[in-house]
C-alpha cells in the first residue's frame, strides 16, 4: 500500500512548505528531517512574506490538465492552511489560451505546456514570479531536467511535469527485426493498419523531421518539405490520427503501435492497483532513438491572481519530495523534483524517469512564429488530404 | 396482409440510432478498467462488472468533487433559469398575446432571435458584453446567459397554449366581479399553467445540458456539468463515473417525466368524466 502513509509524509512536507513561505508549521519541528534543504533555504528566504490571513487562507483558483494533481495531495493543503483549491480543468492549451484571451479571469495557478508561455507572458496574462518565494522549488529542482526547460530561471514559471512522445506498443505484436526504439517502425510492412499517430500537427509533423535528421522546431520549407514525403510515406501504414482512444485500442490490441504520450501509456502499463486495474506487461513503451518530442507543463500564475501568496505556497508545496512522489505516481510521469525522484520505487522510477543517456535525444516543442505555423498548417492539410489507407 | 420488412427495418436503425449509445453508456457505467476502458484482461477473460463508480458518487469520493460540485452547480443554474425565465416568459407571451402593433411585431421578433440565432454567437456576445461592462465571469453570468436563452423558448410555448385561449373567460370574470388581479391569479394563470409547467420543462433541459454559451460566460470555479465532463473527457480516469451519474440523471428524468404524464393524464380522465 503506497498511500496509506502518505498523509502523515505528506503534512511533513506540508509542514516544510508553509515555513518555506513563510508560516509557522502548526505541528512543531519535527519534521525538520524530511526536507532538509527545502526547511533551511526557503524558511529564511521566505520569511514574513506569505502568512494565511486569520481564519483560513482563502480560495486557489487553479485551471489545469483534468486528473493533473494526485487528490490527496489536494485534499492536505486544503486542510492544513485551511483554503480551498477550486480546480477548472481544460483539454488543450489552445482551450485555455482562448479561455484568458476572450476575458476569462480568476484563476491564480494555470499549467500551460512550456511552448505557450512565452505568448502568455507577451500578451501580460501571467506575471514575473516573485523569485524570493519559490524558495523550495529552487532548491528541490532537479537540474537534469534543465535541458528539458526553455526557462531554467524561473521567470515565468515553474516546470511541473513532462511528457514524452513515443510509442506505445504489444511487445508481441512487434515482427522479427522490426526496431520499436527508431522511427522507421511507422514504415514497416508487416504492421500495416495497425498503427495510429497522434491527431497532432507539432508531433506527427515532430515525427516526420526528426525521422528525417531535421530540428523538431525546423522552419526551414525544405526541411518541412522532406518530413511531409516522410510522413506520407508511413501514411499507407496508419489506420488513423488519433489522441484519445489509442491508448485503450492498444490495450484492447485493436492497434499494435500508437505514436502516444508517456503519462498515458503509462497509466495502462502500470495499472491502479487501487482501482482494480491490472499492469499489463504486455505492453510497452518505447521512444525513437533518433529522437523525440518532449512537452513540459509548467505552473504560471495569472496577471489578475487574486491570492499570489497562497499560490506561492502550492508552487513550493509541489516541490516537497512526498507531494512529487504521490503527483508522478498519480500522473504517470516526471516532476523534476530531486526529493520527490529519489522517493520513488526503484522500478517505477526506472520506468518513468528518462535515463541520462537519452536526455540529449529529448526535443523541446518550441512555439512557432506565425509565418512557420502557416507552413505547418499547409503541410498538415497536405497529409490529411492525401489518400491513406482505406 | 403482408408486413413490410422495409418499414420494420428503418424503425429498428432508428431506435438503434436512438437508444443504443444510452444503453452503451448505461453498460459502461460498469466498466472495470476505467483506463483502458475493457471489460476484459490482457488475456481476453472476462473479468466482470463494477459498481465501483456508483460507489464513488454516493460515498463524495475526493476525487469527484469538483465533478459533484459541478453537477449541483449545474441543478442550481438549470432550477434558477427556470423559474426567472418562466415569470419573465409568462408576462412576455401576455403582453404579445394581448397587444398588437408594430412595436409589438418588433417585440415578437427580439423574443423570437434567441431560438435561431446560432449559440456560439450568443455565447460570444454576451462574454463581450460582460467583459466591456468589467463584470467578473461566474455565476451570476452563468445565469443570466441561461436565462437569455430560455425566455424565448418559454414564450413560444406560452404563446402557442395561448392561441386556443378562449377571451371570454376573462370577459365573463370581469361580469362576475372580479378585478383584473383576481381574474389574472385565479382565471388566466391557472388556464395558461400546463404551457408555462411545459415551457419551464424545456427551459430546464436547455440549461442543463448547454456547453456552447456556458464555456464563454463561466469563471473561474464555476463549471458546469456539461462543460466540466466536456473538458475531462480526453484524459480523465474517472470517466466511468460520469457514465453513472448520467445514468442515474436518466433516471431521474424517466422518473419525473413518467410523473408529470401521471399527473397531467389523470387530469385529463377527469376532465373528459366531467364534460361527459
Amino acid at each position: 500500500m503506497k498511500r496509506t502513509t502518505f498523509a502523515k509524509t505528506a503534512c511533513a512536507a506540508l509542514a516544510a512548505a508553509l515555513a518555506s513561505a513563510g508560516c509557522a508549521p502548526s505541528n512543531g519541528g519535527g519534521d525538520a528531517g524530511e526536507n532538509p534543504l527545502a526547511d533551511s533555504v526557503a524558511a529564511a528566504a521566505e520569511a514574513a512574506r506569505f502568512k494565511p490571513p486569520e481564519g483560513g487562507a482563502g480560495e486557489l483558483h487553479v485551471y489545469t490538465w483534468s486528473d493533473y494533481f494526485a487528490p490527496d495531495v489536494i485534499e492536505t493543503f486544503e486542510k492544513e492552511l485551511g483554503c480551498k483549491v477550486v480546480i477548472d480543468t481544460f483539454d488543450s492549451n489552445e482551450a485555455m489560451y482562448a479561455k484568458l484571451k476572450a476575458g476569462g479571469t480568476g484563476y491564480d495557478i494555470i499549467t500551460p505546456s512550456s511552448y505557450q508561455i512565452a505568448l502568455m507572458a507577451k500578451e501580460g496574462m501571467i506575471r514575473e514570479l516573485d523569485q524570493d518565494r519559490i524558495a523550495a522549488v529552487k532548491a528541490n529542482f532537479d537540474t537534469s531536467f534543465e535541458s528539458q526547460i526553455l526557462d531554467p530561471s524561473f521567470r515565468y514559471s515553474v516546470p511541473y511535469a513532462v511528457t514524452y512522445t513515443g510509442f506505445a506498443y504489444l511487445k508481441d505484436k512487434i515482427p522479427e527485426g522490426a526496431d520499436v526504439n527508431s522511427w522507421s517502425i511507422l514504415g514497416c510492412e508487416a504492421l500495416k493498419g495497425k498503427i495510429t499517430l497522434l491527431d497532432d500537427i507539432r508531433e506527427v509533423l515532430g515525427a516526420g523531421l526528426l525521422a528525417t535528421g531535421h530540428d523538431v522546431n525546423a522552419t526551414d520549407p525544405a526541411a518541412i518539405e522532406e518530413a511531409v514525403q516522410q510522413v506520407l510515406k508511413w501514411k499507407p501504414n496508419v489506420r488513423k490520427f488519433d489522441s484519445e482512444s489509442y491508448k485503450t485500442e492498444v490495450a484492447s490490441k485493436a492497434t499494435y503501435v500508437g505514436q502516444g504520450y508517456s503519462t498515458d501509456v503509462m497509466q495502462v502499463i502500470v495499472g491502479d492497483e487501487e482501482a482494480g486495474v491490472e499492469p499489463r506487461d504486455d505492453v510497452g513503451f518505447a521512444l525513437p532513438k533518433e529522437g523525440f518530442s518532449v512537452a513540459f507543463d509548467e505552473m504560471v500564475l495569472a496577471s489578475d491572481a487574486k491570492n499570489a501568496g497562497l499560490a506561492y505556497a502550492f508552487m513550493n508545496y509541489i516541490y516537497q519530495g512526498a507531494v512529487a512522489k504521490a503527483n508522478m505516481e498519480y500522473i504517470g510521469g516526471p516532476n523534476p523534483v530531486k526529493p520527490g525522484i529519489d522517493a520513488l520505487d526503484e522500478d517505477y522510477r526506472e520506468q518513468i524517469v528518462l535515463p541520462a543517456e537519452l536526455l540529449p535525444k529529448a526535443k523541446l516543442l518550441k512555439a512557432l512564429d506565425d509565418a512557420a505555423m502557416d507552413l505547418y498548417n499547409k503541410a498538415w492539410d497536405r497529409i490529411k488530404a492525401t489518400g491513406g489507407t482505406k | 396482409m403482408k408486413r413490410s420488412y422495409f418499414s420494420v427495418a428503418v424503425l429498428a436503425l432508428v431506435v438503434a440510432f436512438l437508444y443504443v449509445p444510452i444503453v452503451l453508456v448505461f453498460v459502461y457505467a460498469f466498466v472495470p478498467n476505467g483506463i483502458t476502458m475493457s471489460f476484459h484482461k490482457a488475456n481476453g477473460e472476462f473479468i466482470g462488472f463494477t459498481g465501483r463508480w456508483y460507489a464513488q458518487i454516493f460515498r463524495g469520493d475526493y476525487a469527484l468533487k469538483d465533478l459533484m460540485q459541478s453537477f449541483w452547480l449545474s441543478l442550481k443554474v438549470a432550477g434558477l433559469a427556470t423559474l426567472v425565465s418562466c415569470v419573465l416568459g409568462t408576462t412576455a407571451a401576455l403582453a404579445l398575446h394581448r397587444w398588437r402593433g408594430r412595436l409589438q411585431s418588433i417585440h415578437h421578433a427580439l423574443v423570437y432571435t434567441p431560438l435561431i440565432m446560432p449559440d456560439i454567437l450568443i455565447g460570444i456576445s454576451l462574454l463581450m458584453l460582460f467583459v466591456a461592462c468589467r463584470v467578473d465571469c461566474g455565476f451570476w453570468t452563468i445565469l443570466i446567459a441561461h436565462v437569455t436563452f430560455c425566455v424565448s423558448y418559454v414564450v413560444m410555448t406560452i404563446l402557442a397554449r395561448l392561441q386556443d385561449f378562449d377571451d371570454r373567460l376573462i370577459e365573463a370574470a370581469y361580469d362576475l366581479g372580479a378585478g383584473p388581479w383576481y381574474t389574472f391569479f385565479k382565471v388566466e394563470l391557472p388556464l395558461l399553467m400546463p404551457g408555462i409547467v411545459a415551457g419551464g420543462l424545456l427551459a430546464f433541459t436547455l440549461s442543463i445540458d448547454d456547453v456552447v454559451i456556458t464555456s464563454f460566460v463561466n469563471g473561474a470555479g464555476t463549471n458546469t456539468f456539461p462543460t466540466y465532463v466536456n473538458s475531462m473527457v480526453k484524459h480523465s480516469k474517472n470517466l466511468p463515473s460520469v457514465f453513472a451519474l448520467s445514468t442515474l440523471m436518466l433516471i431521474f428524468t424517466c422518473v419525473l417525466v413518467g410523473l408529470s404524464k401521471l399527473i397531467t393524464g389523470g387530469q385529463q380522465q377527469q376532465k373528459k368524466g366531467k364534460t361527459k
